[in-house]
This record gives structure tokens, C-alpha cells and sequence, in this order.
């Protein structure tokens, strides 16, 4: 007997929302001792599904047919005081932003006891003790002192760590993880997935692990649920669906995951667009009253770049690759080190004289969300860059109309607002507004990094071909090996500020040179089986 | 660390008084009016010759520089002058009646932020309800009442119409209490314009109160708290309420100031002989030193409120170090 | 849904705009409505609402109450709004080009506003009155220099926070200059929460004003709420109207202000629930 049974599962979402129901007649096995998996993009209903076996729908939305079968009993029809006791006892669930899902004003010793207290009858004390000792289990350092640690005073992999403690604390039956490793490192993800895989292992736990990446599947599951737009697809064994997926959207999305196994070749010798040499950036903390502490972000990085090729500059977060980008276009001033372009060095030169050259350089931003200005429309957005250097508006809106074209947009939206359009299409107005100015060497701050992966398919294939069409010289910043490797002929990596290793696409990939590159690669999902 | 943050915050409190002291000297002595034909005035001689002697005495004749090192130097000694009407040392006088300010104001914050919080903390509990709606709706009546009108109104009805408290003043007059039963006397006169004082701010917390703990519900370590299996009270009380206290802390410092600006009012509206009423009488009568005692004496407590509060704030949010 | 139809959408806030609207039709029509201005004496002191030809009664000394309540209305909406368009007016400028440029402008602009938290300002204001003369132009400008920093504080806070946004970033990159960044990108985005403090200021405006006309220090020349409920203390034990009457004047238009207010902030910062 399956330990979790959906069957037929419907959940309504509020008078308002942009559909109706959010989950449609979802039917899912869970047996003991198995890693379910529930993949989908955004939108396809995977998080509130695990929400409503927790019995954690938000307000407002609610499940309005069908059942959640736990052992024998139908949670929908569980009294709240039964559902209550479940919850962290049978049930356990953890979140994907465990900085937000900690209290921040309760020790992290306190939140662990308090689960325990909340389902059995011990003191404060004992409760801590055994708080103590799962902290030590997750693979903790110290943990009696981090008792009396609060949450920001932690690591985010530490953080999620504790989650997982909490969770495990009462020795659930099965525990549902939803996206816990997406807002960590990919070095951290790595070793969070392990750990979960460890104690699933020791207690012969179920787990129910949502996520939008196949590389966790691959890594993780027993069987897998493909989920669209609120229904499921497909499921079965993780081999099966894997290996032979029957229905065009899995087709679709296992397709559009970057393999980083077509390495680009580096082109022909070219003379180097951009030189940079040297550079540094500091940021300084403390005001009047208290210590300064300085932060090197960026420490005598160098690089060359040339027309028609793409730098990847690859890194975790903290490694000063966006600081490293922000300074070359000089939306930080470095404090030290030269950017030539094209041999001017535009590192330190004045606004005045750096206004006439901005065309030159320009960016793609991260997050289509806070990237166009909320009040303009695309016409405006697109056209302004060309306007100031005194385009003819007429004019400017002509070949406006063009570029929109070139990135796949129809002309007709120059009159509408960001809000109206997808987080892809917003990405490719953004590309828009840079291919303007004509520049000769644009930059790319993790453009995909927000978006879902067939979506973030489209757009990197259409990078590489305006790259390619307009023969730009590209820098691509990113977090994911697999990305760089998809669009990149020369990668960079970095961390703390410094270049670890630099070279071609084949070469990192296939025999990177330093320990932490090397890490890298292995922490990627799915490396072995996808 | 602790006791040099608390070091460095007394420094920053001179500095403010100091900016205050100067700013305010010369703001207060563009007030018109020769304060000597003022204290003439008062005495019943108007010849030059006494004038001439009150200006000397009180170095009214020196130029203007002179006259603010000379009166720096006095307040770095705790001198704050004489009043010009009342013939006394400034700082007495203002003795005299501060703590009577204090105590109406201690009494308003009290029961501002204790019933603020809990109509709030109510209201917040079922967003959009009936009770929900009541709240708010008597938050905004709060607001839109002038201080002394409400004051005369609160007069009208409970000691003209209805006879249950006194109308004005501190304490009974002429009468000789002492102990226990002149504590429930001043406690008496202190209860209408003390609630009148309150409202406003009661009003402000109870909506600042409501919206935080709202936010906060949103959050994803409430879900958590849920996940976990706490009962919807613990939630309720260890994580939601906990969370929202942070941004009420702040608000207590900054209604200091407003406290004072609002006791000139009710004081004036109650005849309570406290420093509102004082600053007022300063004003009319171009008493400029009492005037000038006044501003520094209320600004020196403020930013020592201000410490308190910075202190109680870092004590309550953990992520906040001392010392920023 | 647009704006307008989000703000009409809120009772309170149609209830308010209502109000509003009446109070500004009697404010504007007072001169032609009455015969005699409402200084002048019509008849016996103290004669209650319904008394014949006194709607609302007569006061001390025996003028039009129901006159003085409509000049009333002028007096209140005027420095209200004049002294909240000055405060807002140095607000905007100085907490914009603060919360852009940062920097040691900004440091200053907060040791300002830090001041000002700290003195006493109802004092401050009664002083500034008493140099100036008290009249209604000393009010309105009292009045709009102990609340601009209020002002000046919100919009450095929306400055602070749009100015690290990725689409003023991308402005910067494609050239725009900082004035075009400021007037073109930031300005708009950061207008809905300064226009919510704004009619909020105006029902605070009123309140400080009818709190000196009340000290006596508003206009002697002129009959404003404030100065009406100042006036009555001595007969209020007798005569309730003369105090509660002009008190009731203030607390309605000065809810429909705040009513105004929240309905703006609801119909410019749309949240998912309430």
C-alpha cells in the first residue's frame, strides 16, 4: 500500500487569479521508502500541490475535489487539531528560501525545540539537547554553540540544514521538499541533496522532492511526475521517463537543458575589442561611528575579449563576477587596473568623456522584472538610448520596429507596458534596447538566470545568434556551468574576486586544471545521467 | 561593545544639543520685541535709565557673539539662565513643572501603546472582517480630531455633563493631601487629559500594529511555524507578534518630539501646570531665555529617549549590532 | 483596472472625495451665499442652532456662526493646501537630489530631518508665528517649514531604493544624462507614495492651524475654525454649539482628507488582499 495516494486531486484558485484551478484531477503514488519527484516550470502547480497534502494552501485557495490519502486516512476531511498534530510529526515539509523561512528574532537551537515540544512532552532542556545532536547528524560543525546562534548569523547551506533538522526531528514518515536547493550555490546544492539522499537512505524515509531542474531528477528520484499548467503529463521511473519520455513536453523540457556538451570551438585569431587589466574594486563598510571593514570584490582581474566570440565569466554567488561586469561598463567605478576598449581606457575616465563612448558597451540585465521601467512603453524603452544621441524619433522608431523583429517580437507592442508581456519576452525587449545603439560589445548579466528552462532555451539560442549575425564581442555572466557551455568559447571562473582558471570551453570542461573548478563540475544535477 | 555604542551615542546627544542650542539661540532672538521694554513693561517703569540697567544685567547690550559664548559657557555649567518675567533661574522654573509634563505623557504613551496594540494586534487576527473594519474606522476618526477640541469635548461630557472627573488642574485645589490619597487625586486629574493626549497616538499604533502583523503573516517562516505543527495562538503570539513589535519600538522614539508639541495643547485645554503651558506663556510674554531653556531641555530628553528606544530596538532584532 | 476606477471602487474613498467637494463648494461659495462678511455682530449673543435666521446659532458675541463656519472653510483649505504644496515642494527637491547623489548632501539632509524629530516643532512653529507676525501667511509658512523634512525623508527613501533598480541602471548605460534619469525614470515611480503623504500633510496642515488660531495665533483679522473654538471656551459650559459645532467642521474634512488618502494608496499600490 502506497504511504501517500493523491487521486484526482483539484485545487481552486480565488475569484481573479489568471485561471481557475491551479491543479486538475492530479493523481500520484507515493510508496515507502522512495524519492518521488514533481517536476514543472513556473506556473504548473507543483508547489501547491505539495502544499495542499501539508494542508498549507494560502488563503483563498483551496482543494475542491478529489482526495489525499496518508496511510488511510483523507487529509481534505482531517479536522484541523488532527491535521495539526500530522503536521512535523508524520508530515514534515521544507521551503526554498531558508533564510525567509527561519524566524529571525528565535535562536535556531529554540526553533528546533520547539518542534520537538510541539509534539512531545519534554522539557526545554532535553528538547535543546536533542536539537543538539540532529544539528550534529546534518553535518554540523559545533553544534552546541550554534544553538544559540540566530539565522542570519548562518550560512545559507547551513540555514537549509537546519530546516532539514527541524523537519526530521520526530522522524517523519515522509518529507516533502519544496525547490530546497534552488536559492543555494551550486556547490551547496550539491552537498544538501546528498545529505537528503543520506538520511532518506538511514531512515527509510519517503520523500516528495518538487523542483523545475531534470538534473535533480536524474540525481535524485525513484519515479517522477511531469507537471503542466496544472495537470500532469507524464510519470513513471525516473529511467523511464528519462530515457524514453512519451509525451511532447518532457521531449521539450529534458531538450532544453543545457548538456554543455557542444563545446564552440574559439574563432579565428581576432584583435582583442576589449582589454582589461588590473582590475580592482573594493567596497568600504562603516559610517562615522563605527569600524570600517573593507571588501576586496574584484582583485586584479584581467581579460581580453574579441569581436565575434563569447567569454563566459562563471562563478557562485559573492565571486564579484557582477561587480567584475558592472565596473567594465563603468556602473561602478574601479579603484584600480585599466578597461581598454577598443584602446581607449574608459576605466577612469571622466562622465563627459565616457558619454559619447557608451554606445559602444552595453548590458542585458537579470531580472526581467525590475529591468524596464514600469511607466514607459516599448517604444519608448527601446528608443530612448538612440534619441539622446539625437536619432530623428521617426527614424528611431522605424528601426525600432526592426531590432524588435530581429529578437522575436512583433512590432505591434511598442504601444503596451512591460507588465503585459512574459518574463522571456521582457528579456528580449531588454536585448532590444542594447542591439539599438548598434554596440560593438555587449555584456550579459545572468540573462536567463530568472527564467524557466525552455524559455531560457530560446533566449540563449537568440544571444548566440545576434552575436553571431551583428558580430558583437559577448560577455556572459552566469552561475551555470551548463549555460556557459552551451553559448561560451572561452570560460572564465571565479571566486573571492580572483580568476581560478581560464580558457577554452573544452578544455575546463573536459580537464579543468584547479580543485575548485573541478568541484564545480561535479556539483552540477545530473552531470553522470542526463 | 555594548557600553562603547552607548558612549558614542551620549557624544552624538551633545552634539545634537549643542546644533540645537545654537540653532535655536539665534531663531528664538529674531523674535521682535526688545525684551527689556517687555520686562519694563511688566514692572510698571518705562525710563531709559532703568532699561539701560536691565539690558546691562542682562548683557543685552553686548554683541550678539558675546552674547551666545557667554550663554554656552552657561549651559556647559547647567546654567540656563534667568527668566526675564519670572525673576528666576531658568532651570527651576522648568523643574518645577517638568515632572508633571513627564508623568501626562508616560501615562499617554502607556495607555497609546497598550491599547494601540492590542486593537491592532485584534484587528489584524481577521483582515477584512467586521471588527477589522471597526478598528480602522475608529483609527481614522482619531486622526482627523483636533487635540484641544477633543479635549473640551472630553470636558464637556465627563465633568460638565456628567460630573465624573475633574475638569482642570493637577490636583484638587486647596486641598491639603498627602501620601496614598494625593496620589489618587493627582491620578484622578490626570486620567481625561491623559487619554485626550493618547488618542491620537493610539490611533497610530493600533494601524501600525495591524499592517505589521499582517506583513508579517505573509512570511514564509510563519509557514513554517504552521509546518512545524504549533497551535495557531503560538504562531500567532512567538512568531507573528514578536516579528511586528520591531517596527513599533521605532515609532515610540519618533513620537517623542510629537508628545511635547501635543502636551502645549492639552495642557493648555486641562490648566496643567506643566512645561507645555510654559512654553506657551514664554512665547506670548518674548521670554527668551525660559523659551530657549525649554527647547534645549526637551531636546536633551528626546535624544536620550531616542538611546532607549535605539537600545530596546537592538534587543528585540537580533540582526542588529550595536554600532551599525 | 485603471486608477480612477480602483479609487472609486473604495467607499470610504468616494465618501471622502464627496465631502471634500462639498467642503470646497461652501469654502468658494461663501462670499456669495451670505450678505455680511462673518465678523459682523447680527443679533443677541448665545442664541441656539434653529434660533430664527441663525441656522447654526449665534456665538459670544453675538455673529453668524453658521457665516463663521463657511469663512471657516476658507481659512482651513487654504493654508492646508498652500502650506502642503510648499512643504512638498522643498521636500521633493531636497530629498531628491539627496536620495540620488548621496554622498555627504545626503548626510546632511538626514542630520536636518534628525533635528527636526528632535526639538519640539508645534514650539518651534508658535515661534516662528510670533516673529512673523501672526497672520495666515505666517501660518502657511510656518507651517510648511517644520513639515518638509516629513517630505523630504519619503522621497529620499523612494530615491535611495529606485536608484539601484536594474531599469535606471540601464538608462545610465544607454547614456542618459542624470537630471533625464531623475525626471524620467525615477520620478514617476516614486510619485505614488508621496502623493499618499501629501493629502495626508494637508488634513495635518489643518489641524496645525486650527491649533494656533485656538493659541490665538492665528490671523486677528480673520474667522477661522480654530480661532471659533478658542473663542468659546468661556461660554462652552452654557453653549455647547460654539464648540462643538466648528470641532465637528474640522473632524469631517479632515477624515474625508485621510479617507482621500487611504483610497489613493489602495488605488496606487494594488495588494493581493486587504
Amino acid at each position: 500500500m502506497p504511504l501517500l495516494s493523491l487521486q484526482n486531486l483539484t485545487i481552486a484558485l480565488p475569484q481573479g487569479a489568471d485561471r481557475p484551478l491551479a491543479v486538475e484531477d492530479v493523481s500520484l503514488q507515493i510508496g515507502r521508502n522512495e524519492i518521488v519527484c514533481i517536476v514543472g516550470e513556473s506556473g504548473s502547480g507543483k508547489s501547491l500541490t505539495a502544499h495542499a497534502v501539508m494542508g498549507l494552501l494560502p488563503r483563498g485557495v483551496m482543494a475542491t475535489g478529489g482526495s489525499i490519502l496518508f496511510e488511510d486516512a483523507d487529509l481534505l476531511k482531517e479536522s484541523p487539531q488532527a491535521m495539526r498534530r500530522r503536521r512535523g510529526s508524520d508530515i514534515a515539509m521544507i521551503f526554498q528560501d531558508p533564510m525567509a523561512a527561519l524566524n529571525p528574532v528565535m535562536t535556531v537551537g529554540h526553533q528546533v525545540a520547539e518542534q520537538i515540544r510541539a509534539h512531545r512532552a519534554v522539557s526545554e532542556h532535553q528538547a535543546l539537547k536533542q536539537a543538539e545532536e540532529l544539528l550534529g547528524q546534518m553535518g554540523l560543525k559545533d553544534p552546541r554553540s550554534l544553538l544559540k546562534a540566530y539565522p542570519h548569523q548562518l550560512s545559507g547551506g547551513q540555514r537549509q540544514r537546519v530546516m532539514i533538522a527541524m523537519a526530521l526531528s520526530l522522524s517523519p514518515k515522509l518529507l516533502i521538499a519544496d525547490e530546497p536547493t534552488t536559492a543555494l550555490d551550486v556547490t551547496t546544492q550539491a552537498q544538501i541533496l546528498k545529505l537528503i539522499k543520506r538520511l532518506q537512505a538511514e531512515r527509510a524515509m519517503s520523500v516528495l522532492f518538487i523542483t523545475h531542474d531534470f538534473g535533480v531528477v536524474a540525481d535524485m528520484a525513484d519515479s517522477v511526475a511531469v507537471m503542466r499548467h496544472g495537470r500532469i503529463v507524464e510519470s513513471g521511473t525516473t529511467r523511464q521517463v528519462l530515457g524514453s519520455p512519451a509525451h511532447d513536453y518532457t521531449r521539450a523540457l529534458l531538450a532544453a537543458v543545457p548538456k554543455g556538451e557542444n563545446y564552440l570551438p574559439p574563432p579565428a585569431q581576432a584583435k582583442a575589442l576589449l582589454q582589461v587589466s588590473g582590475l580592482t574594486k573594493r567596497f568600504r563598510r562603516g559610517g562615522l561611528f563605527s569600524r570600517a571593514s573593507a571588501i576586496t570584490a574584484v582583485d586584479q582581474v584581467s581579460l581580453t575579449l574579441s569581436r565575434g566570440e563569447t567569454l563566459g565569466v562563471v562563478g557562485e554567488s559573492g565571486s564579484g563576477k557582477s561587480t567584475l561586469a558592472r565596473c567594465v561598463i563603468r556602473l561602478l567605478d574601479p579603484d584600480a587596473g585599466e578597461v581598454l576598449l577598443d584602446g581607449a581606457d574608459i576605466a577612469h575616465m571622466r562622465e563627459r568623456s565616457l558619454r559619447p563612448l557608451r554606445r559602444r558597451i552595453q548590458m542585458v540585465f537579470q531580472d526581467p522584472f525590475s529591468s524596464l521601467n514600469p511607466r514607459q512603453t516599448i517604444g519608448d524603452i527601446v528608443t530612448a538610448g538612440p534619441r539622446i544621441l539625437g536619432e530623428d524619433a521617426g527614424k528611431a522608431r522605424a528601426r525600432a520596429a526592426e531590432t524588435l523583429q530581429l529578437v522575436g517580437l512583433k512590432p505591434e507592442c511598442m504601444d503596451r507596458f512591460p507588465h503585459e508581456f512574459s518574463g522571456g519576452q521582457r528579456q528580449r525587449i531588454g536585448l532590444a534596447r542594447a542591439l539599438m545603439l548598434k554596440p560593438d560589445v555587449l555584456i550579459a548579466d545572468e540573462p536567463v538566470s530568472a527564467l524557466d528552462v525552455t524559455v531560457q532555451a530560446q533566449v540563449l539560442k537568440l544571444l548566440d545568434d545576434v552575436r553571431r549575425q551583428m558580430n558583437l564581442a559577448m560577455l556572459f555572466i552566469t552561475h551555470d556551468m551548463r549555460v556557459a557551455a552551451e553559448v561560451c568559447h572561452r570560460v572564465m571562473v571565479m571566486r573571492h574576486g580572483r580568476i581560478v582558471e581560464e580558457g577554452p570551453t573544452r578544455d575546463i570542461f573536459t580537464a579543468p586544471a584547479s580543485d575548485y573548478t573541478k568541484a564545480l563540475l561535479a556539483a552540477i544535477p545530473g552531470r553522470q545521467s542526463l | 561593545m555594548k557600553l562603547g555604542y552607548i558612549a558614542m551615542r551620549l557624544v552624538k546627544t551633545v552634539l545634537i544639543t549643542v546644533a540645537v542650542v545654537l540653532l535655536s539661540f539665534f531663531l528664538i532672538r529674531m523674535v521682535p520685541g526688545d525684551a527689556a521694554t517687555v520686562m519694563a513693561g511688566q514692572a510698571g517703569y518705562a525710563d531709559e535709565a532703568y532699561m539701560k540697567g536691565l539690558r546691562a544685567e542682562y548683557g543685552l547690550d553686548q554683541p550678539l557673539p558675546v552674547q551666545l559664548w557667554r550663554y554656552v559657557e552657561k549651559v556647559a555649567q547647567g546654567d540656563l539662565g534667568t527668566s526675564y518675567v519670572r525673576r528666576q533661574p531658568v532651570v527651576s522654573v522648568i523643574l518645577e513643572r517638568l515632572p508633571n509634563t513627564l508623568l501626562l505623557n508616560a501615562f499617554a504613551l502607556l495607555v497609546a501603546a497598550a491599547g494601540g496594540i492590542w486593537l491592532g494586534s485584534v484587528a489584524a487576527r481577521r483582515p477584512g472582517s467586521a471588527g477589522d473594519s471597526a478598528v480602522t474606522v475608529l483609527a481614522m476618526l482619531f486622526y482627523a480630531v483636533p487635540q484641544f477640541w477633543l479635549g473640551m469635548m472630553m470636558v464637556l461630557v465627563f465633568a460638565v455633563w456628567f460630573h465624573l472627573l475633574p475638569p482642570f488642574g493637577i490636583e484638587t485645589m486647596g486641598s491639603d493631601l498627602t501620601g496614598l490619597a494625593r496620589l489618587g487625586d493627582v491620578a484622578q486629574h490626570m486620567i481625561l487629559p491623559g487619554v485626550t493626549l493618547a488618542l491620537y497616538f493610539l490611533a497610530s499604533y493600533a494601524r501600525l500594529t495591524r499592517t505589521a502583523m499582517i506583513d508579517v503573516a505573509d512570511q514564509d517562516f510563519v509557514k513554517t511555524a504552521r509546518a512545524k505543527g504549533l497551535t495557531e495562538r503560538q504562531v500567532s503570539r512567538r512568531h507573528i507578534l514578536r516579528n511586528a513589535l520591531i517596527p513599533l519600538v521605532t515609532y515610540a522614539g519618533l513620537q517623542a518630539s510629537l508628545l511635547v508639541g501635543g502636551s502645549v495643547l492639552v495642557e493648555n485645554v486641562f490648566s496643567w501646570p506643566g512645561i507645555g503651558t510654559l512654553a506657551f506663556q514664554a512665547v506670548w510674554s518674548r521670554d527668551n531665555p525660559l523659551l530657549l531653556g525649554i527647547f534645549i531641555v526637551t531636546a536633551i530628553l528626546v535624544s536620550l529617549f531616542n538611546l532607549i528606544t535605539d537600545i530596546a530596538y537592538s534587543l528585540v532584532d537580533p540582526r542588529v549590532e550595536l554600532g551599525r | 483596472m485603471s486608477f480612477a476606477r480602483r479609487f472609486f471602487a473604495s467607499p470610504p474613498a468616494v465618501f471622502g472625495f464627496a465631502v471634500f467637494l462639498v467642503v470646497v463648494a461652501i469654502a468658494l461659495a461663501a462670499p456669495f451665499l451670505f450678505a455680511r462678511g462673518p465678523l459682523s455682530i447680527v443679533g443677541m449673543p448665545l442664541l441656539p442652532p434653529g434660533s430664527p435666521g441663525l441656522l447654526a446659532g449665534s456665538d459670544v458675541i453675538g455673529r453668524d456662526m453658521a457665516v463663521g463656519l463657511a469663512y471657516g472653510a476658507r481659512i482651513s483649505l487654504l493654508v492646508g493646501i498652500a502650506s502642503t504644496c510648499c512643504a512638498v515642494g522643498i521636500g521633493l527637491l531636497l530629498g531628491a537630489t539627496a536620495g540620488y547623489y548621496g554622498g555627504w548632501l545626503d548626510d546632511l539632509l538626514m542630520r536636518v530631518t534628525e533635528f527636526f524629530q528632535i526639538i519640539p516643532t508645534f514650539v518651534l512653529l508658535m515661534v516662528l508665528v510670533a516673529f512673523l507676525q501672526p497672520s495666515l501667511g505666517s501660518a502657511v509658512i510656518g507651517i510648511a517649514l517644520i513639515t518638509w523634512p516629513q517630505v523630504a525623508r519619503v522621497v529620499r527613501g523612494q530615491f535611495l531604493s529606485l536608484r539601484s533598480r536594474e531599469f535606471v541602471e540601464a538608462a545610465r548605460v544607454i547614456g542618459m544624462g542624470d537630471v533625464r534619469i531623475i525626471v524620467t525614470q525615477i520620478l514617476p515611480n516614486a510619485l505614488p507614495p508621496i502623493v499618499v503623504v501629501s493629502s495626508m500633510m494637508v488634513g495635518n496642515a489643518i489641524l496645525t492651524e486650527s491649533a494656533l488660531s485656538f493659541l490665538g495665533l492665528g490671523d486677528p483679522n480673520l474667522m477661522s475654525w480654530g480661532s471659533m473654538i478658542g473663542g468659546s471656551r468661556v461660554a462652552m459650559w452654557v453653549a455647547w454649539w460654539t464648540t462643538v459645532l466648528p470641532g465637528l467642521c474640522i473632524v469631517i474634512t479632515v477624515l474625508a482628507l485621510n479617507f482621500i488618502g487611504d483610497g489613493l494608496n489602495d488605488a496606487l499600490n494594488p495588494r493581493r488582499r486587504g
